[in-house]
């Protein structure tokens, strides 16, 4: 469990870094953007990985869901951010899903260092607009945690079943009650082999 | 080791040094700051009047080197921040060196006046033009003394050839060409042609996606005019061949130590990566930098390094914290001394290391103003990570992470080395043991 926590804080931080990294003086360094996007990758795999599951560090303690049972919509656990915060983390893609990794995750990088920045917005709502730090910070975790529970859900439900199959179950899991729509997982086989989404931060050069 | 000088400290970040470099014969020392200017040093010469007073250095010349500039198509600043200098080997009365930002390389040319000419037909001594009717007869101008003026002027511009930060540039044993080196790519230049370099290293790939490495540092082997190294973001070592083809992608040798799977965390790949790389005088090693440790390879032997030291692996047990306050990412150089039996290398605190490399014995020294009273004579210090703790000894808790010693510098033929500690020049000589072992 607290590699989960500690792979949680990393990401957080590492985004962090990257979303920090567009204001400096003298442009983007590359070296440091890849070294903060592999340390990113290696959280984010830990995360994933670590067999105790379903964690939203801001939330009540529900009981997390097995891995290996397909929820029947996103457990309360995860779904604490309303899905106005998960869709506007959770980009819609243009491209044909054999290759949507890059534009999508560059949207997908995009949108998440905004939403620290927006996150009184993108929680429609929920939280008091101008809310203390300690509140946005809750929210920017919340927006990581949920961008990390989306990728999850959405890889290990197509780990489970064939494409065709597993899409129909990573939509189930991650739009719950509102309608799937068509295209909306934009993660494929290929894609996942890679785990390289965050790599895209440096996708600006 | 006695200490010699230390400079007043300025409060600004402008004056934060950024490189130092001795020259061939250890007469000059050129520091970079951030603010882009050079300030060369040199060393007076040792006069029997005054013993005590022989062989330290004095402000020879201070120029502003880049000035910070914008990139309009990108909506980019460039700062003029000195990244590297190097010294040409001087081949007349004339000192040249090339400094760099991130973009753009400038070869200098410093040149001292100490005689001008008096006694001028049509001129007086103000520059005035006389009035003819007052010129009576003809004079011949005669050259006379003059207090020294030492003169700087910037000889060539080796502008728009990198896209990326320029982290290196290194000059060749030909005099002739040099190369710079950014983290994707590295170009060859004629010293004297400035509107077009060859590009011999190119690692960027197809998709920006794909990539994994980049390019840290690299320099022209001393006496191989054909050879250079090139270290990488991943901890290798890449020797390549100018004669075997005009594009060096692939290396000659690739000197790369496995890692060692009961290191591995998060931070792995961050603390593996090379920061500096510097061949030894004699050609036969080289000696690389990563977070933690330096290490010596052999040319000949490229499964691992033959020698391994460790600079202070009491943090390794603080990289996460390491990694928020961005201290993982310091890129901490290191220097030969000139017999290439100790090497010296900067840590935090300002604290500094040298390894022997015959006896096997390393000292950490401090570089601060308590320790470099003139002839004070530096106190080997000592962090303490638990268990017994000596009386001077510093914990690892309370070492300053802000006090970093990133730029180091060894005289080539002396124990004289120079310290950048933030905004101050450390200079210390080993008066007891002047000449090399």
């Amino acid at each position: 469990m607290e590699f989960k926590l500690e792979a949680h804080r990393i990401v957080s931080i590492s985004l962090g870094k990257i979303y920090n990294s567009r204001g400096q003086r003298g442009g983007i360094k590359l070296h440091k953007n890849l070294l903060v996007s592999l340390v990113l990758r290696s959280a984010r795999q830990v995360y994933l990985s670590d067999p105790c599951p379903g964690l939203y560090l801001a939330g009540s303690p529900v009981p997390p869901p097995q891995p290996g049972e397909p929820a029947a919509g996103p457990p309360a656990g995860w779904g604490e951010p309303p899905p106005p915060a998960a869709r506007a983390a959770w980009p819609e893609p243009e491209t044909p899903p054999e290759r949507p990794a890059g534009p999508d995750a560059r949207r997908a990088v995009d949108a998440e260092p905004a939403a620290p920045g927006a996150g009184d917005t993108l929680q429609g709502g929920e939280e008091p607009a101008g809310g203390a730090a300690a509140e946005e910070e809750e929210m920017e975790t919340g927006n990581v945690a949920n961008l990390i529970s989306i990728f999850g859900s959405s890889f290990s439900g197509l780990l489970r079943k064939s494409p065709a199959g597993g899409r129909e179950e990573a939509e189930a899991e991650e739009s719950g009650p509102e309608a799937a729509e068509p295209g909306q997982i934009c993660c494929d086989q290929p894609v996942l082999r890679d785990i390289n989404p965050w790599s895209t931060a440096i996708v600006a050069f | 080791m006695s200490s010699q000088r230390s400079f007043e400290p300025c409060a600004s970040e402008a004056d934060i040094i950024s490189t130092v470099e001795f020259n061939h014969t250890g007469e000059l020392l050129a520091t970079g700051d951030k603010g882009g200017r050079v300030v060369i040093f040199q060393r007076e010469p040792e006069s029997k009047n005054a013993p005590h007073s022989q062989g330290e250095y004095d402000v020879y010349s201070t120029f502003q080197s880049h000035e910070p500039e914008f990139d309009y198509l990108k909506s980019l600043e460039i700062e003029e921040k000195i990244n590297k200098i190097k010294w040409l080997p001087q081949q007349n009365a004339a000192h040249s060196l090339l400094s760099t930002n991130d973009k753009t390389i400038k070869l200098w040319k410093i040149t001292e006046r100490d005689k001008r000419p008096e006694g001028y037909n049509l001129k007086d001594e103000e520059g005035k033009l006389k009035d003819l009717s007052t010129v009576t007869s003809l004079q011949v101008p005669v050259l006379k003394p003059m207090d020294l003026m030492v003169e700087v002027s910037p000889r060539r511009v080796f502008a728009n050839g990198h896209t990326y930060h320029i982290n290196s540039i290194s000059v060749n044993s030909d005099c002739e060409t040099y190369m710079s080196a950014d983290d994707l790519r590295i170009n060859l230049w004629h010293l004297a042609i400035t509107d077009r370099s060859f590009n011999i290293v190119d690692i960027k790939p197809a998709n920006m996606e794909d990539l994994t490495e980049v390019i840290t540092a690299s320099e022209f082997h001393p006496h191989h005019c054909n050879l250079f190294v090139y270290s990488s973001s991943k901890g290798s070592l890449r020797l390549c061949d100018m004669r075997a083809a005009a594009l060096c992608d692939k290396h000659s040798k690739l000197f790369e130590e496995p890692e060692d799977p009961s290191n591995r965390s998060f931070f792995s790949e961050i603390i593996s990566s090379v920061s500096d790389v510097k061949f030894s005088h004699s050609g036969r090693y080289m000696l690389t930098r990563d977070y933690l440790t330096v290490k010596v390879w052999d040319l000949n032997m490229e499964a691992r390094p033959i020698e391994t030291y460790q600079v202070h692996d009491y943090l390794r047990s603080k990289l996460c914290s390491l990694y928020e306050n961005d201290c993982i990412f310091d890129k901490f150089e290191c220097a030969w001394n000139g017999s290439d039996s100790v090497i010296m290398t900067g840590a935090y605190n300002n604290f500094f290391r040298m390894f022997d490399r015959n006896t096997k014995r390393d000292v950490t020294l401090e570089a601060s103003r308590e320790s470099s009273k003139p002839r004070a004579v530096l106190k080997p210090r000592r962090v303490c990570v638990g268990g017994k703790r000596r009386r001077d000894d510093i914990s690892v808790d309370s070492l300053d992470f802000t006090k970093k010693i990133l730029h180091t510098a060894w005289h080539p033929a002396e124990n004289i080395i120079a310290i950048a500690a933030t905004n101050n020049l450390y200079i210390f000589q080993d008066k007891v043991n002047s000449e090399m072992h």
